[in-house]
């Protein structure tokens, strides 16, 4: 059946029914946040997000707020305002993330997120993991969804766990983590010296889908990319985070909000900090039975807007439907 | 409210047909995929087995807003008794089968409005949109078991329509 078009431009309300969360990491090193750019990857697959946005799917909850404030400056003997002044310039957003993952967990909690690394038998017990089995060493020809092995070093994993891979710690200071800046290291004492401590805090996490003769397949790929010479795989059987800690993690995110209409609504915020700590929020299914969301609070720090200098924490941009009068 | 109520069905019927070529039905001496518009069809005093059947109830216009939006209910009912060769002890299967095939076919959950009066067909200028379905419990009556799902059908009214 053939279908001709018709366009009669109307005004249309705006109507969208979710919100979905992309997230980038900021470099800490360099101070460079993740930059969204409408007016070119507006109309990305909502699937399949342009680098380095990393998709965290589908969130409920999602509020923004503006803290910037507005001073008038009065005169007259009945003071009435003449000028107007922007004195403060701020926002928070908050959300709840529906599904717990490393990132979701890491990103609602803020401050070092940590991964439990297979305790070594006989080791002492500690609230964010025991010290951990020995790492073993990624061998050349990995990527980012395989990492290749020694035969004799396969015994530690099986179809189905999960692996941190990252370098060992040998007194970095600053900024650790491959892809994401994962904890900032004060010096090699503050963290025991320990040579696993990277990778007990690094993003560069996935669980293995096959155990070959060869090394490990992933079930995702990693998020620092292809593992680089000195990186080690270690075994992990999930994720702590606690209340205090004095790092903030910071991220870029961008927001979008698909309208009925083929509309898009895009709320971009290149850096945000984490405001407040882990909490949870649950939704009854049937009682006893509750979904269990992460709630998620954050605040926005400026970024330079380099069309015009001017400082901004958030960017809200429109993209009409084909239909709609603008 | 008409191109969006027949925008609606062709959508479902067009997915059904990729979805399970299968579920087909007899109607009026031909083969068609098993889904029909209650209200267009003649009236029968029992709903075909095996077939999704729609029956457009509540209505409310939203007049406010520069485009009048409408609301539109859909019941989706069906009802099957399993299959002969099973003697009916699939019923349920064949339920739960059909439950998914609806929970497909309305997704993504909004088509371009057509106008179907004309031909060519042509394509109206908004999209048809609608929520998520609310299944009702099953309900048994001897060897049948039915199930009726309500989805709230949105649509702006364009210019020239009813």
């Amino acid at each position: 059946m053939s279908i001709s078009a018709v366009t009669n431009y109307v005004s249309l309300p705006t109507v969208h029914r979710r919100v979905r969360a992309y997230f980038a990491p900021v470099n800490r090193v360099l101070q460079m946040p993740a930059i969204f750019d409408p007016s070119q990857t507006g109309q990305f697959s909502l699937d399949s997000p342009p680098a380095p946005w990393i998709d965290l799917g589908w969130i409920e909850n999602f509020t923004r707020k503006s803290t910037s404030s507005i001073g008038s400056l009065n005169s007259g003997v009945s003071s009435v305002a003449q000028y107007q002044v922007r004195e403060a310039v701020g926002a928070t957003v908050s959300l709840r993330f529906k599904t717990w993952s490393k990132l979701t967990m890491a990103l609602a909690a803020g401050s070092q997120h940590m991964n439990l690394i297979q305790s070594a038998s006989g080791s002492a017990a500690n609230g964010s993991g025991a010290r951990g089995i020995g790492a073993v060493v990624v061998q050349p020809g990995s990527i980012s969804t395989s990492i290749v092995l020694n035969a004799g070093d396969l015994e530690s994993f099986s179809a189905g766990c999960m692996v941190a891979v990252d370098v060992d710690y040998t007194g970095q200071t600053g900024f650790v983590g491959s892809g994401v800046s994962a904890a900032y290291v004060q010096g090699a004492t503050a963290v025991n010296n320990d040579p696993d401590y990277i990778r007990r805090v690094s993003f560069n996490v996935a669980r293995v889908s096959e155990v070959s003769a060869n090394g490990l397949q992933l079930a995702q790929p990693l998020l620092a990319g292809a593992p680089v010479s000195g990186m080690k795989v270690q075994p992990i059987s999930g994720f702590v985070d606690r209340e205090g800690g004095s790092f903030f993690q910071e991220w870029s995110a961008v927001f979008v909000m698909p309208g009925e209409q083929s509309e898009r609504v895009i709320f971009h915020y290149p850096r945000l900090q984490a405001m407040q700590g882990a909490e949870e929020s649950t939704d009854t299914l049937a009682a006893p039975l509750e979904r269990v969301s992460l709630n998620a609070s954050f605040r926005a720090l400026p970024v330079t807007d380099s069309n015009d200098g001017e400082q901004v924490v958030c960017f809200r941009s429109f993209l009409p439907g084909s239909a709609t009068l603008i | 409210m008409e191109n969006a109520k027949d925008t609606f069905y062709v959508t479902l019927r067009n997915r059904l047909a990729v979805l399970n070529p299968n579920r087909v039905m007899m109607l009026r001496g031909l083969q068609r995929p098993g889904i029909l518009m209650e209200e267009a069809e003649v009236v029968v005093p029992q709903m075909p087995t095996d077939a999704f059947v729609l029956r457009w109830t509540g209505l409310d216009v939203d007049g406010q807003l520069p485009s009048a939006l409408a609301q539109m209910t859909c019941e989706m009912h069906y009802t099957t008794g399993g299959t002969q060769p099973n003697a009916g002890l699939d019923r349920g299967r064949a339920l739960e089968e059909m439950d998914a095939e609806l929970f497909s076919i309305l997704s993504p959950s909004c088509a371009q409005k057509i106008n179907y009066t004309q031909t060519p067909a042509v394509a109206m200028a908004t999209k048809v949109f609608w929520g998520i379905p609310q299944f009702s419990s099953a309900s048994s009556q001897r060897e049948r078991l039915t199930r009726i799902a309500k989805i709230a059908v949105f649509a702006f009214q364009e210019q020239g329509e009813l």
